[in-house]
């Protein structure tokens, strides 16, 4: 790999542009859906349909002063926001995204793929904790322990699903799972995209799953602290987070960059745009649960139905593909 | 009713007569009798205690104490009054908290701004006023407000002063204990409003909750004192900007009451459609607040989208949105010069509730979360409702048949159509459904108001131009009288008191259910989660403004 090379996946595509580009996208996005939804404008004068009022709200904050509350600690207050960031953008270059980079593959193209997406995911969640320790607020511990009680519990049907493809086509290389998947094959893993989805929602503390940062309960758990940068490196952080997740989730079980006549970013986008409509949709419509309403939903009915998920897989393997 | 009257007369009374439809007076000569006749009137099923209410008579040195209490299923009131002295020494009486706990706040409120002392009172401690005002008892008649407000700053600077000093002791004192702590919900929380609870937790379990109130304290029942009898309205209506014309109705009536005045019949069916107009605009916020506590914005919106027709209205009608002064005492303010283009605008909002409300049923009313996060959740049982006075929609959702516009007919309810709304289980579910099916009967009332104008004005026995205004009289005669409205809330009283040739009221009692729904808080919430606060919270349709007024 060239210096050239390097630099442009770092700073331009995949890397932080392209971060920067779709944090600004779907900010925008998620707003004016669900203006729509709640029967109101949304963002409206900045720019062509107000597509600038959240560029505008980001350098607002990053103008803005980061205090540190005098309680806190200020090593780990002040460095956990700009690690958070960088863990959860590194899952990038694992996933293939675009025909023209690197012959299709991811641009690091590994037999452990979903190993590695799943390790990385899974580290985000400690780093939120101990944003929520170092604050040394109620209201942020109590965030960040309702984060660790969601993410462990959460993670088991994550995982799980996440498995189900990588049994099917006998790989966790993610451009092998990508270019296998047909239609056959995408209508078998139907119950673990499914199932998948819901975790994402957990993982990605997204509605109705919302329960670290419950606004009406504790404040804004393990945000309540941070102003200014810092608040904005983790929203940064949340929505590429986000962007990963959901790229992994149309990897595995959509068919990646692979569309209808020909095969572009732009189907992946689509796809993820697709996601982030479905999010938006339940964001709109369904209440929080209460955390250990959410933990009994886990452990009694997603987790085993994962299970179940891999049998129903394992079977199809043997008696539908007869492999 | 003769019951009652039996045990009344066991005693040593001044007087014990009838009073309206539904209370008996009677006026106690001994206090140290008070005790003994609560228990008596409680064993015949006069269970509650609406509110306490001291009447500061400086010229005759006493103060007299107005005890309502109501039989809540029986629907036999007892108002017991009773003098004691108005020396601060001399001035206690025995506590009813023991026997009657839903007169708990209303005794610390009268200790904190008359200065009566409750003996045997589980908890006697100032309340509700300002820290500044503690001791001085500022609703007494020789309290000087202007020498008071002359140190405002220095006032508040002590008081911030003093919370410095305790600051940093305050972190030791709370007494952090393993997994035990205190947590401030409120008063700067995202959903509290102006309201501190106390919440002791351990982890994310509740083990007790200590509400701490009046953050919004405005000393409205003096502030009326000021004002003359037209101006109170504005006093009066600020109670809780939501639903509006409803305590205004209620003043209104006890005003009219004391000069013996019988407003006209268009004015009558003015406010039960002005009523209930402030009614359903105050249910939209409810509704659309108990899934905010949820996390869920959208039906906020859309019943804020909804409610603005109902506000334009009022607007229509009175030239303002939330604080309309629509109604005062005589009648109703304006007169209604083209009655046909309001009746438009009020069947506009009506239309724009039934277009609505398949979607609301269907995503909302049906939403699966709801019924996981809301059922079965923070039941209120009938005792507990007569218990602790629980009013209104919250009474109602435990089945209790409460509903002071059929059990006490003010304005035109009692020509019009209407039944008990009520639902069974008690819980923080059917606290919402309630609401919603309230909307519905309070359209098919606006609905009935309408029809009944409109065939008056037909028929030439009301005139919209004319009508809306009876004459009253400049001073009123001494006297005072009880009113009571069905508030969106539930239970609105008023106490308003005149003397001779008086131009202002002489004492005007305001009571508002979310007192007693804010004391019944610790009980509901107890041994629930940390995520159950909004959601409980929110079900009781609490307001700050008419909790401290």
């Amino acid at each position: 790999m060239s210096v050239g090379a390097m630099l442009f996946y770092i700073l331009v595509f995949p890397g932080l542009l392209f971060l920067l580009t779709w944090t600004f996208f779907v900010f925008y996005f998620a707003r004016k859906m669900l203006a729509l939804i709640h029967k109101r404008v949304g963002p409206h004068f900045n720019g062509p349909a107000g597509s600038l009022q959240t560029v505008y709200d980001v350098f607002k904050l990053l103008s803005k002063e980061s205090i540190t509350p005098k309680s806190a600690d200020p090593y780990l207050f002040n460095i956990i926001p700009i690690i958070t960031p960088l863990v959860a953008a590194l899952p990038v270059i694992l996933i293939p995204w675009t025909p023209l980079i690197n012959g299709g593959h991811g641009i690091l193209d590994t037999q452990y793929g979903i190993l590695g997406l799943v390790v990385l995911i899974g580290v985000e969640p400690f780093l939120l904790f101990l944003t929520g320790f170092g604050s040394n607020n109620k209201y942020s511990f109590l965030g960040g322990m309702r984060i660790l009680a969601q993410m462990l519990s959460m993670e088991a049907p994550f995982f799980l699903a996440a498995l189900s493809p990588a049994l099917l086509f006998g790989t966790m290389n993610l451009y092998e799972i990508q270019s296998q998947n047909t239609w056959l094959s995408a209508l078998i893993l139907l119950p673990g995209a499914v199932i998948f989805i819901i975790a994402m929602l957990g993982i990605l503390e997204q509605p109705p799953f919302h329960i670290p940062d419950a606004e009406q309960e504790i404040v804004y758990g393990f945000y309540t602290e941070y102003s200014g940068t810092n608040y904005v490196l983790l929203k940064f952080a949340e929505f590429t987070e986000m962007l990963v997740v959901s790229a992994a989730a149309v990897v595995l079980f959509f068919g990646g960059y692979r569309g209808l006549f020909f095969d572009s970013f732009w189907w992946l986008f689509l796809k993820i745009a697709l996601l982030a409509l479905v999010m938006v949709a339940i964001r709109a419509s369904n209440p929080r649960l209460r955390l250990d309403q959410m933990l009994k939903f886990c452990w009694s009915w997603l987790t085993p139905l994962a299970i179940l998920n891999m049998v129903w897989i394992i079977f199809a393997k043997i008696y539908i593909l007869g492999v | 009713m003769e019951n009652i009257k039996n045990i009344l007369n066991r005693y040593d009374m001044e007087y014990i007569e009838d009073y309206k439809s539904s209370w008996v007076k009677a006026k106690l000569k001994n206090k140290e009798d008070l005790l003994k006749v609560v228990k008596d009137l409680k064993e015949a099923g006069v269970k509650t205690c609406s509110t306490v209410s001291p009447t500061d008579f400086i010229d005759e040195n006493k103060i007299e104490v107005n005890y309502f209490l109501e039989d809540l299923f029986g629907k036999k009131n007892v108002w017991l009054k009773v003098d004691i002295d108005r020396e601060l020494e001399k001035c206690e009486i025995d506590s009813i908290t023991p026997l009657m706990p839903s007169a708990d706040w209303h005794e610390l409120e009268a200790y904190s701004t008359y200065g009566v002392k409750f003996k045997n009172h589980p908890n006697l401690r100032y309340f509700l006023i300002s820290r500044d005002y503690y001791g001085k008892y500022p609703f007494r008649k020789d309290f000087d407000w202007k020498a008071h407000e002359k140190n405002l700053v220095q006032n508040i600077n002590d008081i911030t002063e003093e919370y410095f000093e305790e600051y940093d002791e305050y972190e030791k004192n709370v007494g952090h204990e393993g997994s035990r702590t205190i947590l401030n919900w409120g008063p700067t929380h995202p959903a509290s409003g102006p309201i501190r609870l106390k919440v002791h937790t351990n982890g994310e379990n509740i083990e007790k909750i200590d509400p701490d109130i009046g953050y919004v304290w405005r000393a409205l029942e003096h502030l009326a004192e000021r004002k003359d009898f037209i101006g109170t309205i504005v006093a009066v209506e600020r109670i809780c900007f939501m639903d509006n014309p409803n305590p205004m109705i209620c003043y209104s009536q006890a005003v009219e009451e004391i000069a013996g005045k019988e407003i006209t019949e268009f004015a009558k069916y003015m406010r039960v459609i002005l009523g209930e107009t402030g009614r359903i605009a105050s249910h939209l916020i409810s509704l659309g607040g108990f899934f905010g506590t949820m996390g869920l914005h959208t039906f906020m919106m859309w019943c804020l989208d909804i409610r603005e027709y109902f506000l334009d209205v009022l607007e229509d009608y009175s030239g303002a949105r939330i604080a309309t002064a629509s109604v005062e005492p005589g009648g109703v303010r304006y007169p209604l010069n083209d009655y046909q283009k309001w009746f438009e605008s009020v069947k506009r909002a009506l239309r724009k509730f039934e277009d609505t409300k398949n979607d609301i049923t269907d995503i909302f009313m049906k939403n699966p979360l709801m019924n996981t996060r809301a059922k079965g959740n923070g039941v209120f049982t009938l005792e507990d409702v007569s218990e602790f006075y629980l009013a209104g929609p919250v009474a109602r959702a435990s089945g209790a048949k409460i509903d002071v516009r059929i059990d006490e007919p003010y304005a035109a309810y009692g020509e019009l159509e209407m039944d008990y709304v009520t639902c069974e289980n008690g819980d923080a579910r059917d606290r919402l459904f309630i609401i919603f099916k309230e909307i519905e009967q309070s359209m098919d009332l606006i609905r009935q108001a309408m029809e009944k104008i409109k065939a008056g004005i037909e028929a030439g026995e009301m005139d919209p131009k004319k009508d809306h205004l009876i004459r009253m009289p400049k001073k009123m005669p001494a006297g005072e009288a009880v009113t009571r409205v069905e508030w969106a809330r539930g239970e609105m009283l008023m106490h308003l008191v005149t003397q001779e040739k008086a131009t202002s009221p002489y004492r005007l009692k305001l009571k508002a259910p979310s007192v007693n729904h804010t004391m019944v808080l610790n009980k509901l919430l107890k041994g629930k989660t940390l995520s159950d606060i909004p959601l409980l919270y929110g079900s009781m349709n609490i307001c700050q403004g008419d909790l401290d007024r």
